[in-house]
């Protein structure tokens, strides 16, 4: 079952004076199964938070559809299962983190005294209880995230969508970050998240989405994108001479010893049989599954080539 | 949903008097009342006349002021701060949002009102000339502020803060002068040309029925229509007026 | 809109549950708000009006004012003249001249003293609409003094004396400041060598018509003159001989004879005569003397 599904969103931006439109999104199609982590991810400026922006109702759609919990985003009653945390939040800065958490538990509707009641949970959830009561204008980056997911989950949504929910974390705090989302789908919730950090995808999505240009160009199970094959070799060696090794890509070097990649199983094998004598050695050998990230460059390298010879749409 | 409104609305009026330009404003608002004690002793005559004609005047001004300036970027604002986002997030109309920044709105004109005729009133009685039309008055003006800022939050939905104050004055000063309109009629004479007159002059906010500031201080009594008139007057047009920032914002792009 | 594109493009059955909130109904609303205002408006219209733009007349004098002008003291003057004529051509506003004075005098005037036409539109209605001429020339006398170089001031003010107060003497005053300014219409000094004769100053009204006369241009201008110096010599003369025959009469107790005498006893140097050239008339039993032709401008 779906619960977020766009189909066909295209999204242009006019800049101010000019006639002419520049296409954040192209016919963008996909859809977020219901309990499942869906990592969302491309460059900067690709169009994450656009989209999340248009699944949200904050912007609409110049083409396509988008339908979140079945309805469409701008209806309030497709948000009402949905908790949102924006990257760098902003909030208001005057109110304290009680009184914050209050007002947007107020606009979920709670009454008093369930609203106190789960006001105090989720400051305590977040760890943010001892600094309820200090202005939010004073809360470190750490906290005002922390802040921003008391926020989102208030209500105990379905869905929770998070805008780089990891970007400007210490690793403790990225890694309460992964621990919650872990959490969320064991509860049976879903959660979509946008992010350019890609090792955190690898580990915890259950499906990803790779965003280049405004486009798709990627989509599917981490499995299925990164498929199988071993690509390369990085292999560490004790080399005492100066010169380079005849085999391989010299990655780094340190006193004597060398880290080279080598791409094929065959020069791995040349290699290693050319280490006789002069003393050097073979230390390690690990086997360089390819990552998303590589699947990333590849993707943007690809677009870009492409991009060269494309016209951009709205220019006559 | 009045929940929501109401939530919005708490937190707006919380905003707002953490603003420093509002005091700012309170603060100068009563110093000039005082002043106006220290001017009466500048004239000869009658100095009642100008106590009660400079009370009323400041607290009409800087209501005026308090109006336009928290009213232009009461949206305006939150969406360039981007706090916006994480509201209309939540299940709630867009139209609530507009509507609570409002009401929030007019809580805290009624609280900086309220103030500055407290003051003013303080005054009259330690001069023994203390008098309910006063009140009166004071209630026209504040259904003007109202009028005043629902037009400032319309233009907030619309633009930035400055094009916002700018037009918002503009229509103050309109607003004062709709008469000069029955004699530009007058005098012109295409027909196409008398019509325009009369359309501006109907379609314009009208602020001269919220004016009773001479007719108070001359002792002349306000009948009770004309207190009925402004406030329909002001549900009607205010009503026109938020149902356009309502529209407008319904479809603005959080960008 | 996408909002109208996922109308059409949803199927019928799922397009209520799938369809964006348009901004639709919020300009209906506001629409009908604005009409139902505007139609409130022009019904009870005067509930909101009473005595309408009364406010402005409480307006504090013209040297407060100007400072809230902030240096737009001409346009505000201009501001306010135009609604004081607007205000003033009301009549139903009962009242209105309560502070007839104030507004053109203490205000208006205030902050444009070169501004004449609140001077003389004011002056205008003072006199004209509210029945006070005093008021008008209080007016004037302030326009006088704060434009020196302007004929028309004067001239207006001496019109008014002239008119409406029949106040010969003060109207010449008037006339002769304003024929003083350089650039008044040489009608101004008809007008007034015509007061001095009125207020009774007829030597001196003779003078002045005979100076005009002298200077006259055109022939209009000549024959006017001319038939004002006609009648005020015989005025002029009559009067001398008058004077002389009692002056005859209290130092020899009796009328004099003849005309001639009044020379013979040493009173007059010469015997005047008409200006056709003719002697006086003159009936020895009244001691009256008379002329004897007709005067041309019927006096």
């Amino acid at each position: 079952m779906a619960v977020l599904t766009l189909d066909g969103v295209a999204k242009s931006y006019r800049t101010h004076l000019s006639l002419h439109k520049y296409w954040i999104l192209r016919d963008l199609s996909f859809e977020v199964r219901e309990g499942e982590i869906f990592g969302f991810i491309g460059t900067n400026g690709a169009g994450k938070t656009t989209t999340i922006k248009l699944v949200l109702g904050l912007l609409f759609p110049d083409k396509g559809t988008i339908r979140l919990c079945g309805k469409d985003p701008s209806r309030p009653e497709a948000r009402r299962r949905v908790g949102f945390l924006p990257e760098n939040p902003y909030f208001h800065d005057y109110l304290t983190g009680l009184e914050f958490l209050d007002f947007h538990a107020r606009l979920h509707g709670f009454r008093q005294p369930e609203r106190r009641k789960r006001v105090l949970e989720l400051l305590e959830r977040v760890g943010l209880h001892n600094r309820a009561d200090r202005a939010l204008r004073l809360y470190s980056k750490g906290m005002l995230q922390r802040i921003g997911l008391a926020q989102a989950l208030l209500h105990d949504p379905d869905v929770v969508i998070l805008d780089e929910p990891m970007s400007g974390l210490d690793p403790i705090g990225r890694r309460d970050v992964r621990d919650l989302i872990l959490e969320l789908k064991r509860r049976g919730r879903t959660v979509f998240f946008s992010t350019h950090i890609l090792s955190d995808t690898e580990t915890i999505c259950d499906r990803v989405g790779m965003l280049v240009r405004g486009r798709l160009a990627a989509l599917g199970s981490v499995e299925e994108l990164v498929r199988g094959e071993v690509g390369s070799w990085e292999v560490t060696l004790a080399w005492p001479s100066p010169q380079d090794p005849p085999i391989g890509q010299v990655l780094s070097r340190r006193e004597d010893r060398v880290l080279l990649r080598v791409s094929s199983q065959a020069d791995l094998h040349r290699l290693v049989g050319s280490l006789n004598g002069g003393g050097a050695k073979l230390v390690a050998v690990s086997p360089a599954r390819r990552s998303l990230e590589e699947l990333l460059l590849k993707e943007v390298r690809g677009a870009g080539a492409q991009a060269d010879g494309v016209v951009e749409e709205g220019r006559p | 949903m009045s929940g929501r409104i109401l939530a919005i609305a708490l937190n707006t009026f919380r905003e707002a008097i953490r603003n420093r330009i509002l005091y700012l404003l309170l603060v100068f608002a009563v110093a000039l009342i005082l002043c106006a004690q220290a001017l009466s002793l500048l004239t000869v005559g009658s100095e009642e006349k100008i106590i009660k004609d400079f009370g009323l005047a400041t607290i009409d001004l800087f209501g005026v002021l308090t109006a336009v300036l928290l009213g232009i970027g009461l949206v305006s604002r939150e969406i360039e701060r981007r706090t916006v986002y994480v509201l209309l997030a939540k299940p709630i109309h867009r139209a609530e949002f507009v509507l609570g920044k409002y009401a929030g709105l007019v809580l805290t004109l009624l609280v900086n009102t309220a103030i500055m005729t407290l003051c003013f009133v303080l005054l009259l009685v330690a001069k023994g000339i203390a008098e309910p039309a006063m009140l009166l008055a004071v209630l026209l003006l504040f259904f003007q502020f109202l009028l005043i800022t629902a037009i400032a939050v319309l233009f907030s939905c619309l633009s930035n803060p400055i094009v916002s104050c700018i037009l918002t004055l503009a229509l103050y000063v309109t607003g004062h002068l709709l008469w000069s309109f029955d004699l530009l009629r007058a005098r012109v004479a295409a027909p196409w040309a008398r019509a325009l007159c009369l359309t501006l002059q109907r379609v314009l906010p009208d602020l001269a029925p919220f004016d009773v500031k001479g007719m108070v201080v001359h002792g002349i009594p306000v009948p009770p229509e004309r207190l009925g008139y402004a406030l329909v007057y002001l549900v009607l047009y205010g009503g026109a007026v938020l149902g356009l920032a309502c529209a407008a914002f319904q479809r603005k792009e959080m960008q | 809109m996408s909002g109208a594109v996922a109308l059409g493009a949803a199927p019928a059955g799922r397009a209520r549950a799938g369809a964006s909130v348009g901004p639709l109904r919020f300009v209906l609303a506001a629409a009908l708000c604005l009409v139902l205002s505007i139609a409130f408006q022009a019904e009870f219209g005067a509930a909101g009006r009473g005595t309408a733009t009364a406010p402005l007349l409480y307006l504090p004098s013209g040297r407060y004012l100007q400072i809230a002008a902030l240096g737009f003291d001409e346009l505000l003057a201009d501001a306010l003249y135009l609604w004081s004529i607007q205000y003033y051509s009301n009549y139903d506003i009962a009242d209105r001249y309560d502070y007839l004075e104030h507004i053109y005098r203490d205000v208006i005037t205030e902050l444009d003293p070169r501004y004449l036409d609140p001077y003389l539109t004011g002056s205008m209605i003072m006199t004209t609409e509210a029945q006070q001429p005093e008021m008008a020339l209080r007016l004037l006398d302030k326009g006088i003094q704060k434009n020196p170089d302007q004929w028309i001031l004067p001239f207006e003010a001496g019109f008014t004396c002239y008119q409406t107060l029949h106040d010969y003497t003060r109207a010449a005053r008037y006339f002769d400041l304003a024929q003083a300014v350089p650039g008044a219409p040489p009608i101004v000094q008809r007008f007034k060598a015509e007061m001095t004769r009125r207020a009774g100053d007829i030597r001196d009204s003779l003078q002045e018509w005979a100076a005009i006369h002298d200077a006259a241009t055109d022939e209009y201008v000549r024959t006017i003159a001319w038939n004002h110096v006609h009648d005020l010599r015989v005025q002029v003369d009559l009067e001398d001989l008058k004077q002389a025959i009692a002056l005859y009469q209290d130092r020899t107790g009796q009328r004099p004879a003849r005309l001639g005498a009044l020379q013979t006893a040493g009173i007059l140097p010469a015997t005047p005569r008409d200006p056709e050239g003719r002697p006086y008339l003159y009936d020895p039993r009244t001691g009256v003397p008379s002329y004897g032709g007709l005067s041309i401008l019927g006096r």
